[in-house]
Parts: C-alpha cells; structure tokens; sequence
C-alpha cells in the first residue's frame, strides 16, 4: 500500500508539471488569503458574534440542496460574505446540489471520505439518513430560543439528537391555474377564502371540469427522487388515510382509504400517471401552462424566478382535498447539518457559520428570506406587507406531523415510486401498496437493527 | 503471432528481453494496475461483505450477496435489459452501418464525406448533449415527436415515450445507436474502397449478380474491420449509462434498468455497497467471457 | 445487361432517398434542434406546436447560462501540496479572474480530455510495442487481464475507486477522472495490434547497429505506428470527452465540473428549462464539432487507420 502510494505520488508529480492547475478549490466570497487580521466585532455592527471565535480557521464545504434561493450563486455568497466579515478565517466552498442526483453526489462525496462539512437540506435526510447512520453532529446546543417544539422536534431523533438545526419551514400545497377554473366553471367546487376544497368528490369532479376544456389537468409523477411530498398528501388526504404508523416506526400506506384515493385518481379523467417525469418537472410543466395544476407547490415554489414568477395566468395555492374539510398538510423543513469528519476545528467552525447564520435576528432574517419559506421561531416584521407570504401563510396551520423521519426512509420513497409506477400501469392497487408497505417496513426493520 | 519458428534466445537475452518488455510496459501498468486491477480485487473482496455506507468495510457474509443476486427480480430485469441492448444494438449498428457504407463509398467525393460527417455528428456533439435535446424530442407534452406523429395520424394521441413500459427501452436503444454508428460507417467507406477491384471486375466479368459479387467478394475482405466494429460496438453498448440516468432514472417499472445503473443506484441510493460490488463481479465476468470470445473469434479469423 | 443496370439505379435511387432521410431525420435534427432552440424565447419552447424556425431570437438562454454560476477562468496549485496540508487542501498560487462557469467547464473538459489522450497515446504505444514485439515471461497472462478488462463498465469498480481516490488526495480533481481513463486497457490492445505488423527484421538489424531499446523505439518503431497513434488519440479524446459517467462520480464542485456535468447537474435543477438545456448542450458541442468539421479529413483517416490492423 506505502509501495503504491508512493509510485502514485511520483506520478502525480510528473502529471502536476503542466501547465493547468485543475484545483478542486472555489474561490469562495472573497479570497481569504488579502484578508487583514480580524479584528473584533469591527467590521459589522449589526453582530454580536461569540467572543473568541473570529479566530476560527478552517476549510469548510458547504453543501446545498434547491431549497429557495439556497443554490443562487449571489445569494448564497452574500450569505458567507456576511459571515467572512467576522469569521475571516474560516473559508467556504459551495457544492450545489440538484434533487434529482443530489443524494448520490453526497453519499459518493462520504464514500470518498470527503464529506461536505455543512448541508442544507430536510430531516429525512439529515435525520433519517445520514444521522441514522451516525454521520451528523448534534446540534442541540446551537438551538435558539423561541425556535418552535414541533419544528425542532421534526429535526431530533428517537434518542434525543438534534442532527438538523431548522431554518426554515412551509407547508406543502397543490397550486391550480386559476384562470383555467375560472374558464371551465370550476372554482364552484373550491372554498377561496379558505384555499380548500369543498370535498373530495368536488375536487374530482372540478379536474372533469377542467378536462373538458385543457388537454391534461394533473399528474400523478412518478418518476423517482424528489417531490414525493405532493402526491403522498394527496393520496392521504382524499379520504383520510396515512402513510406511517403514529410513532413513526412502520408504513402503513396500505390502508382502504389510500387504496381508494389511488383508484379515483387512476378513474378521474385529466389525470395521469407518469412515470416520466419527477417533481420539479410537474411544477415547470405547471407554470408553462402545459398542466392546469400542481400537487407539488408551495410557496417557495411560487416566489421564484424561475418557476411562479414565469407563469402568464393567476396561480391559486390551495390545501388537498379531503371529505372532511380539515386538510393534513406535508410540511417542509430546512436547517443545517453539519457532519462529522473527524475534525474538531472544522466541527467548531462549522458550527460557527450556524450559529452566525440563525442566532442573530437580522442575519436570521436574511438567510430565511433567501429561502423563501418561513422562519421557525417569531421574528418581528418578517414578511410584512409580502402579499405572496401572507396568502400562502394561510395554509400553514393545516400543517401535520412531520414522519418522513420514519426509518428506512430512501428506500421506502424508492418503492413508493415503483409502487406508484405500477398502479398506473394498471396493477391491482391493494396489492401494490402492500408489496410497497412490506418492501418499506423491511427497510425500516434493517435501520433499526443496524 | 506464428513465432515458433524463430531461433530459441539465450538465456541473457532473453532476461534483456524481459526487462526491456517490463520497462516498456510500465507506465502503462501503473496506471492499469493502480485504477482497474485492484478496484476490482477490492471489488472482489467487498462482495463477499455486507459493506454499507460509513461502516468501515462490513462483516463478512459469504456468498450471501449472490445468491440474494439471483433471487432478485429487479436485478433480473436489469440484467435481460442490458442483454436486449447489447443484442438488439450491436446487429442493428453493424447492419446499418454496411448498408450505408456499401451506398455511399461509391459516391462523388464531397457526398461521401458529408455523408460520414452527418452520421458522425452525434459521436462528437457528445452523449449529454444528444440525451437532453431526444428528451426534448420525446417530450410527453410539447416534444417534437408526438407533435408530428399526432399531426401525420400516425398515432392517435401524445405518447409518454419515456414513460410506457412498450418503448422506452426502445427509445433509449434509438439515441444508442445515432450515437454508435459514425465510427463503423467511417469504417466500412474505407474498407470497401480498399477492396481489390481485380477481383471484382473478374467476378463481374463471370456475370455474377451485385449481390453476389458483394457476400462472396467484398464480404470476406472487410471482415477483419466487421469484427473490430463487433468489439468497440459491444465496448459502446455497455457505456449507455449516461442516457439512462438522465432519461429514465431505470424507469418505468424498472423496463430501462441495466446492470449497469443498478450497480449506481444500489450504492448510491441504497447504500448496498457489499451488493453492488458482487453485480458489479458478475457484470464483470460476463464481459471478460463475451470479450474472450469475440477476441478468440477475431483471431481464428 | 440494360436492363440490369435500369433495375440497379432505381433501387440506388430508392437507398439513396432513404438514407437521405434517416440522416438528416434522426441524425442531423437533434443537432439543428440544439442550436435554434438555444436561441428560443421560453414561450416558444413551451409551445407544444413547434417553431420550426425561430420566430424571435433571443439571447436570453446564454444569458442565463452564463449568469447561474461562475468560476475563476484558472487555479494553479503548487503541485502535490494537497499531500502536506494540514487539511489536504490544494496550496493555490494563481487564480484566474471570475468569469462565467460554463467557460471554465469547457477549459476543464478540454484539458481532461487532452491530457487523457497525451498519456494515453504515450504509455499505450510503448506498452503496445512491448506486447507484440517482445518475448518476456507472464506476457500472455497480461495479455489476457488486458483482454478480459477491455470491456469492464467503470460501473464495476465504482465504490473501490471513490475510496482510491481519497486516499492518493485525487478527491473532486480532474486527474480521477483522467487515471482511470488512462488506465483502460483498449489503447493497449490497439497498440499492439498495430505493432504486430512492425518487421522483426528491422528491429533486429537496428539492434546489431547498436541502436538502443530507446533508440530504437523512437526512431523505427513510432514512426511506424504513427497512423495507429492517431487513431487512438481520436478515439480516448472522444471517449472522454464522452465519459460522463466518470465525471458524474468524481468532480462535484463548480470548478472542477465538465462541461457535460455541467448541463447534467442543471438539468437536475431547472429540469423544464429546455431554453437553458440547449444553451448549455450548444456550448458543449459546438466547439468541437467545428474543430471536427475543419480537421474532418484527419479525423477519418484516424478512425480508418484504427482498424486497418485492428
């Protein structure tokens, strides 16, 4: 092994004597090498960073999922700018990560021994996958106060862990064109003040309506990775069924009400089943007018540039359908994790960049604005006067409980899709679901032993 | 290769031999014996654990991983998937590529090279690029296809090409081939232009017919280029990851799963890293056994 | 014999329309279908009747493409450092000025696919001689490893790689996707199969001349093999050029990507945006179908060369 490495370094010595450097660094919001020794608290009034830490030094990597703005280049770097002005020392390279192969890039990033330091991302993978496998760091101690029970709840484990400090929060909720319901008569079967469907049979009957004048009114994608949220809120709620047991340990999609749900979808006609395309492609398709609405919306979704804001009709956020009138929606969290490569300085200077990040009011603000959603703590004047925020911010009390901790959760998702895929090709439905909930909770057995 | 007729060597030339033949070799063996022979001992070893993600290399299992291999549907599938690609692309690819040449080496200069330089357009536009613009073409909503199939009548309504079990094997076998066949058309324009004409004309001369002058004449003369096309076709059959990634993902109901993105997801997605590594040593066996045959072929030839 | 020859035109006519068609139908549309679609508005695109045409060009999809990410144009690193950092973090000497990532994902992929080639093409026309030229102990067993690895899927080997990787500090380089490359045995095989036609009775009359192994290798062997080296380069160039999957597996960071990796990773991001898809799929494809059509006669005397002993 000495042999080798030693044969593989004189090569790569001989390789390195040309010309172009390929360096795997970024450059970071400013390049930290001109930067004068800090000087406490001098630089930015608004702070009140944590005496002695600003002479942390360290390389971090910050790794961030699509969530808002979290990928925008300018953003993120005005972010870690903020945080350089304080922390000169401590140097961060942005990986920026997709939903559809986001999660093989990081799981090939710790295989590869070069884990990013920081992630941004949700509790089913922060929780329930990498902290599951005793990757994360607990971040208990970072914990704001105010921060809500059940937001920081949603991010701690069985044993008590926190491995994702929340930064921000939404509900999930279906968008519909409502210039296409208008013109096909159906905002009848819709209650607008509420943002609710009348009932589940109104719903159906609303999708007929649209179907009769707009080729393709909704999909049921089932084409893998992201976005599950959407259609498993759908399923849930049409005639209240549930996907996991109460404490979160075993699946339990299988019920009579989901079977249901799934075999009125697969009737209705202006729906499909599509196995070719995922989440984030519903919402493109959506906003481009192709479908007449989207069972993966939120908020977020609706604020950005190059989603909501490209849309040429009114887009009308609504809850899902359910006979009772009392929706159950997904809700979506987003916080740090910080994961453990054996590196105390980094650990420290990574938590560092946390607590500078959702401590302060200000700098709280800045980056929950960056995301698009909402804080998950009370902070004053937050969205005043954003008419967006306040006409979504209706639906967040129909928020449920968060169980995409259950375990096993990726493989679970993964035989959802396969689940899905087959039930729209015509598969027996109670049979399909109990193939999913026995495939799911073998996984979920597994994580538990293992 | 017929050496035995030459003289024995001493025994210090054949030692300067050695040397000389192991100092030639090396730099190409570091880098064959440091990136593919010993991942694939390492590969070995890790197919006989339960090896999973940060767990330091798993507890050894066995043969647990195969036989669980062989009593897995999808990896069944996936593995008559990859055989369909293989054999349905690697016939098809030099089927046409023959018929093209043989059309157009006989053409005006300029036509034949505009013809080589069309069919070899995809090759060079590179993989990525030629999956994202067919994705757009297969688009289920507002893909060129569908719109000119529905408009001709030649299908009734759009068709979720990437999305139905019927054809999106087939549609990712299509983008495979525009991008295999430039090199064997390349190939077999120069092949047949070096076919000796005397022979030809004699066989004309005896009133045989075009086909025939073509399978009794030209055929045996290009059929050293025909088997070099079989290997690097097969070597390109196996490397369609690209288009199944970003196509389908493996989807529908696992109908484009190849062992090959299996290997990917089961790693990556599923964190079975002992179990993709014993795909990965059957996958493994299976072309060493395919490329001896061919290689065996070749030389009897 | 007229007859024969009315017969033979009106199925030529017949061929030649139909390759016409294929050719310009599945190989040449996607293509034109790149190029003008980079330049359609959104609407456009969206549009599920086609523009055949642009009605409107625009340049907002390179706008886009241009302003998502950026990079510095270079980074020089003092070699090695990444072994005596505390960290293994590279010591960076010289940064390039920031400018639009996709430039510096087309600078990376044509240096990765250059390098590749330059080593390649070295270390397999030497290995190529040895192997058909000289009679060593344990040559037909590496033949046969070479043989049997020529085929292997990089899939295989994957998971050992990524660990390899970080332990020789090549994590997230350009260079871990380059060793294994060059360590595919294909250019081996080739060379070897070109060299098989080299005359031993040239080698032996350099050898009682005196010329040494080195010698003689440079100035009768290579010259000899030179159309098969050619060959090679074309093919390893394309094949990494082509190697997305490498690239998928290794380089993350928006320094490093490739070009292809680069439209891959936003297609995961901005997946409907086809505007912005073709942009990207122009920008990685134009260039080197320009360097193909003005060098096209090379290229395919390459290609040929390959196989002429192949």
């Amino acid at each position: 092994m000495k042999m080798k490495k030693l044969i593989a370094g004189a090569l790569a010595m001989a390789m390195a004597l040309s010309l172009v450097a390929c360096g795997n660094k970024d450059s970071g919001g400013q390049s930290g090498s001109q930067t004068p020794p800090p000087t406490t608290g001098s630089q930015s009034g608004s702070q009140t960073p944590s005496s002695g830490g600003n002479d942390l030094s360290a390389n971090l990597t910050l790794a961030t999922y699509p969530v808002g703005k979290m990928t925008d280049e300018t953003v993120i770097k005005n972010l870690i700018a903020d945080f350089n002005a304080v922390y000169p020392n401590v140097k961060i390279d942005v990986i920026y990560l997709d939903y559809s192969n986001g999660d093989q890039t990081v799981n090939s990033m710790i295989e590869g021994k070069s884990a990013p330091d920081l992630i941004f991302e949700g509790p089913e993978r922060l929780v329930a996958n990498w902290g599951a496998k005793g990757l994360m760091v607990d971040l208990k101690d970072l914990l704001p106060a105010g921060t809500y029970d059940v937001t920081s709840g949603s991010c701690t484990n069985a044993a008590g862990a926190m491995y994702e400090l929340p930064v921000c929060q939404t509900a999930h909720c279906m968008g519909i064109n409502k210039d296409l319901f208008t013109q096909a008569g159906a905002m009848q079967y819709i209650n607008e003040d509420t943002h609710t469907w009348k009932s589940t049979a109104d719903f159906l009957k609303a999708v007929e309506a649209v179907a009769a004048i707009h080729p393709q009114v909704g999909v049921v994608f089932c084409g893998g990775q992201g976005g599950d949220q959407g259609n498993r809120a759908l399923v849930t709620n049409m005639y209240g069924g549930h996907y996991t047991n109460d404490t979160f340990t075993r699946y339990e999609a299988n019920c009579p009400e989901n079977v249901k749900a799934l075999e009125a979808l697969r009737d209705v006609n202006g729906i499909e089943f599509d196995p070719g395309i995922v989440g984030g492609d519903e919402i493109g398709l959506f906003c481009n007018g192709t479908l007449a609405m989207a069972t993966c919306w939120n908020v977020g979704a609706a604020q950005s540039d190059t989603q909501g804001k490209t849309a040429n009709f009114e887009i009308f956020p609504m809850a899902f359908p359910t006979e009772s009138g009392d929706p159950v929606l997904q809700g979506g969290i987003w916080g740090f994790g910080i994961f453990n490569n054996g590196d105390d300085a980094k650990i420290e200077a990574a938590k560092a960049f946390v607590k500078f990040m959702t401590e302060d009011d200000a700098q709280y603000a800045k980056i929950v604005e960056a995301t698009g959603y909402w804080p998950t703590r009370e902070v004053p004047g937050m969205y005043e006067g954003n008419e967006i925020m306040t006409e979504y911010g209706k639906l967040v009390p129909f928020m449920g409980p968060y169980y995409q901790i259950t375990l096993g959760w990726p493989d679970a998702r993964t035989a959802w899709w396969n689940a899905l895929q087959r039930i729209g090709d015509g598969g027996d439905v109670q049979a399909e679901l109990d193939q999913f909930v026995a495939e799911a909770n073998a996984a979920a057995e597994a994580a538990e032993a293992g | 290769m017929a050496k035995a007729n030459q003289p024995p060597m001493s025994r210090a030339l054949a030692r300067r031999e050695t040397i000389s033949g192991y100092l030639f070799m090396l730099p190409s063996l570091i880098f064959f014996f440091v990136f593919v022979v010993y991942p694939m001992v390492m590969c070995v070893f890790t197919s006989l654990t339960d090896a999973t993600m940060a767990d330091g290399g798993g507890n050894f299992i066995g043969m647990t991983n195969y036989v669980n291999l062989f009593q897995d549907e999808i990896f069944r599938k996936a593995l008559v998937n990859t055989v369909i690609i293989v054999v349905v692309s690697v016939p098809t690819v030099c089927a046409f590529s023959l018929w093209v040449g043989a059309c157009i080496y006989k053409m005006r200069d300029w036509a034949c090279s505009a013809y080589r330089v069309i069919f070899y357009l995809p090759v060079v536009t590179g993989s990525v690029a030629v999956t994202v613009v067919w994705k757009w073409i297969y688009h289920y909503y507002n893909g060129v296809l569908n719109y000119v199939g529905t408009g001709l009548g030649l299908w009734e309504k759009n068709i979720n090409w990437l999305g139905d079990t019927k054809f999106a094997l087939g549609c990712i076998i299509l983008i495979l081939f525009t991008t295999s066949v430039g090199q064997p058309i390349v190939l077999y324009v120069s092949a047949l232009g070096n076919v000796d004409t005397t022979l030809i004309e004699a066989a004309e001369v005896d009133g045989a017919t075009d086909m025939q002058v073509f399978w009794k004449v030209k055929w045996p003369q290009i059929m050293p280029t025909t088997l070099y096309i079989l290997v690097i076709t097969t070597i390109n059959s196996f490397q369609c990851f690209a288009l199944i990634q970003l196509l389908t993902s493996g989807g529908p109901k696992h109908a484009t799963d190849t062992v090959m993105y299996y290997i990917y997801y089961s790693a990556f997605t599923l964190y079975k890293y002992g179990y993709a590594n014993a795909m990965g040593v059957v996958l493994a066996i299976c072309i060493a056994i395919l490329s001896a045959v061919q290689f065996k072929l070749a030389k009897s030839e | 014999m007229n007859t024969g020859v009315k017969h033979r035109s009106v199925y030529q006519t017949v061929t030649m329309i139909l390759i016409a068609i294929i050719a310009v139908v599945i190989f040449l549309f996607p293509l034109y279908w790149i190029v003008t679609g980079s330049f359609k508005t959104p609407t456009a695109i969206n549009n599920s009747v086609p523009e055949w045409w642009p009605s409107e060009w625009v340049m907002r999809n390179f706008n886009e493409l241009f302003s998502k990410r950026s990079a510095p144009l270079w980074e020089l690193h003092v070699p090695l450092s990444e072994w005596f950092t505390q960290d293994n973090s590279q010591i960076v000497f010289s940064t390039g000025p920031t400018v639009p990532a996709a430039i510096r994902w087309l600078i990376n992929t044509v240096f990765m696919s250059v390098t590749a080639m330059i080593i390649t093409c070295v270390t397999a026309s030497l290995a190529g001689y040895a192997l058909a030229k000289k009679r060593f102990a344990g040559r037909a067993i590496l033949f046969s490893l070479i043989v049997a690895a020529m085929a292997l899927p990089k899939q295989v080997i994957l998971i050992p790689l990524l660990r390899e990787m970080s332990n020789l500090h090549l994590s997230d380089t350009i260079w871990s996707v380059i060793f294994p490359i060059v360590g595919w045995p294909f250019g081996v095989f080739l060379m070897k199969q070109f060299s098989e036609s080299i005359p031993g009775e040239i080698l032996e009359a350099a050898r009682i001349d005196g010329a040494g192994e080195v010698k003689t290798f440079t100035t009768i062997v290579f010259p000899m093999i030179k159309p098969g080296v050619g060959a090679l380069a074309i093919f390893t160039f394309i094949n990494c050029w082509n190697d997305y999957f490498m690239q998928l597996v290794m380089l993350r960071g928006t320094n490093v990507l490739t070009m292809p990796l680069g439209i891959a990773k936003m297609q995961g991001e901005f997946g409907q945006d086809y505007g912005l898809l073709m942009a990207g799929a122009a920008l990685a494809s134009v260039p080197i179908i320009i360097v193909f059509l003005a060098f096209q006669k090379y290229f395919t005397q390459g290609i040929t060369m390959g196989a002429v002993k192949g």
